[in-house]
């Protein structure tokens, strides 16, 4: 008769076994959900606007990461001029959400600009115009901040580690919730990633101009028949997309996994993209879903090949699979409708 | 009154001439049939009208108003309303929302959306459903409510009866009916019957021309009149 436990050992090498024992561990479980949690927030921020704009004009926007690049360094100012070394721990948080609707205000005024300005004039063009346009953008933008960074004295290659400073303290180290312990800035992101994708949800479903939005996404021209000036829904919708990339990128600011650098818009590009094409074209809900999947994924794979791989690199690898897959098994994305784009 | 009149409008689809000096008028209360064979220019008639493809040459006049060359919703605010030929109903949206964006007063939303359900009961009671889900006879009761919802003095019905049951035909035509007694149309319909019942006057719409026009009256003692022009 076989003996079971050697078979098994025989099988199944007992390091990953041991790993898997060690994984179901309430506060490595905890811990890993946690971290899963706050980068699917990070990444519906960053992606949430990437898709508004896409799912209603069509548009790829490439100069998306650039814009959440100003974000951040635009948000790291206002924390840098006004937090002191006494400056206490809820003034600090106080001035981060004043800074959040600065921010927001600023990057939506600058979306607005150049909707009207530059991609207006693109909508009837082929789509490699609105890329090149948009691409071109980006270099415009990194150019333009590297000049502003290099005035000021700061490295713009480097994260600006000032910035991470103005943190309020508790969001600085790791919580001790019982026996779990977790970073006090992956709460925060969690937290304010539901608020803004519930803001941007509410906004969607329950006003009257995201009706508009809603509509004039499926079918621009019937929109503009019933009486919506889809023109200025295209540019209120740039608008608003850029804005949430600048809140975005001011909450990765003090994150020192991301922090407030001139590469940090191609680092939030890529997954942005990734989210968006996974869950969907132009669905806001997929792109929801895409990022809790990608960050809970991207969480997992983490901890095993930080734990017991050993191997750093890899993680990122399995978000690229995921996506492999859903373009192999379902090429529309997990939401995607045919034909999204209303313009 | 004269509410809607084009005068000598030509209009293009890239370097196809599709309409090439049309002419005609809709009176205040008045209902018009646009009548013609397939791909004469009866669509892109309404099309011109909504500044969807505007006009390269001629006038477009609304309540006395040049609309020619206004932005699509600008038009549409003035009164004109749209009820297209392959629906167009927002597949996305439920059912209730797809009357919604159609009423451009929120005070006027109650009432008019009673009114849509009084004359479509099937839509209230699919009111939360999502109208991609609907049939297709219930897609058309949808797209013609959304149409009626909205504060129109003038409609433009294209091609109503379109690929329906005739018990469905027999609704969509009783309602429209019922809204013709305050709301002046264009319908473009193929089903002559159904257009000539509708309609107090007639255009023959042939290769971008209008070649005929007279009273619904008339045509009914020549029955032959029209179907020289529709037939293949």
């Amino acid at each position: 008769m076989i003996d079971a436990t050697l078979f098994a050992a025989e099988v199944v090498p007992l390091s990953i076994v041991d790993a898997f024992v060690e994984f179901l561990h309430p506060s490595e479980l905890v811990g890993v959900l946690v971290d899963g949690l706050s980068k699917a927030a990070i990444y519906a921020m960053i992606a949430g606007g990437l898709t508004l704009i896409f799912g209603l004009m069509g548009v790829l926007n490439f100069a998306h990461g650039s814009l959440t690049m100003v974000g951040a360094y635009l948000g790291g100012a206002i924390m840098v001029l006004s937090v002191s070394s006494a400056t206490g721990p809820m003034t600090r948080l106080a001035f981060f959400f004043v800074g959040i609707v600065v921010v927001f205000g600023a990057l939506s005024a600058v979306g607005g600009a150049l909707e009207i300005s530059l991609i207006r004039r693109l909508y009837d063009r082929p789509p490699i115009a609105q890329i090149l346009l948009t691409f071109g953008l980006t270099l415009i933008i990194d150019e333009l901040m590297r000049i502003v960074l290099e005035f000021y004295d700061l490295q713009p290659r480097a994260d600006w580690i000032a910035a991470w400073g103005t943190k309020p303290w508790f969001l600085s180290q790791r919580l001790s919730i019982g026996p779990v312990d977790v970073r006090g800035l992956a709460l925060f992101e969690i937290l304010m990633g539901v608020l803004t994708v519930g803001a941007i949800w509410a906004f969607l479903t329950r006003t009257r101009y995201g009706l508009f939005i809603r509509a004039g996404s499926e079918d621009s021209e019937m929109a503009s028949a019933l009486g919506i000036d889809v023109r200025r829904v295209f540019t209120v919708v740039f608008a608003m997309g850029t804005g949430v990339a600048g809140v975005a990128g001011m909450l990765l600011m003090w994150d020192t996994l991301w922090g407030a650098s001139v590469p940090l818009g191609a680092e939030t590009l890529l997954p942005a993209f990734v989210v968006v094409i996974i869950g969907g074209l132009g669905t806001f809900r997929g792109t929801v879903v895409a990022a809790l999947l990608v960050g809970m994924v991207d969480a997992v794979m983490t901890w095993w090949f930080v734990n017991e791989i050993r191997f750093t690199g890899l993680p990122e690898l399995t978000i690229f699979l995921i996506l492999v897959i859903v373009l192999i098994v379902r090429p529309q994305g997990l939401y995607g409708v045919e034909g999204v784009g209303g313009h | 009154m004269t509410l809607l009149s084009l005068t000598d409008v030509h209009t293009y689809y890239g370097e196809s001439h599709i309409l090439e000096g049309v002419s005609l008028e809709i009176e205040a209360g008045e209902v018009v049939a646009l009548v013609g064979r397939n791909g004469v220019g009866k669509t892109t008639t309404i099309r011109t009208i909504l500044q969807l493809t505007p006009p390269r040459e001629g006038t477009v006049r609304f309540k006395d108003e040049e609309i020619a060359g206004e932005e699509t919703h600008e038009v549409a605010r003035r009164g004109i309303g749209w009820i297209p030929e392959d629906r167009r109903i927002f597949t996305q949206l439920n059912v209730e929302e797809n009357l919604r964006v159609a009423v451009p007063d929120r005070d006027a939303l109650r009432p008019a959306l009673e009114m849509a359900y009084d004359a479509f009961p099937i839509l209230e009671e699919r009111r939360d459903q999502r109208a991609g889900t609907l049939s297709g006879g219930q897609q058309q009761m949808l797209s013609l409510a959304r149409g009626l919802v909205g504060e129109n003095e003038l409609l433009l019905v294209d091609e109503p009866s379109e690929g329906l049951a005739p018990q469905v035909v027999a609704t969509v035509a009783e309602s429209l009916a019922e809204a013709a007694t305050d709301t002046s149309m264009l319908v473009v319909e193929q089903n002559l019957p159904l257009a000539l019942d509708l309609a107090d006057r007639f255009y023959v719409l042939d290769n971008g021309s209008i070649v005929d026009e007279g009273s619904t009256d008339e045509v009914s003692a020549d029955s032959e009149r029209l179907r020289r022009y529709l037939s293949a």
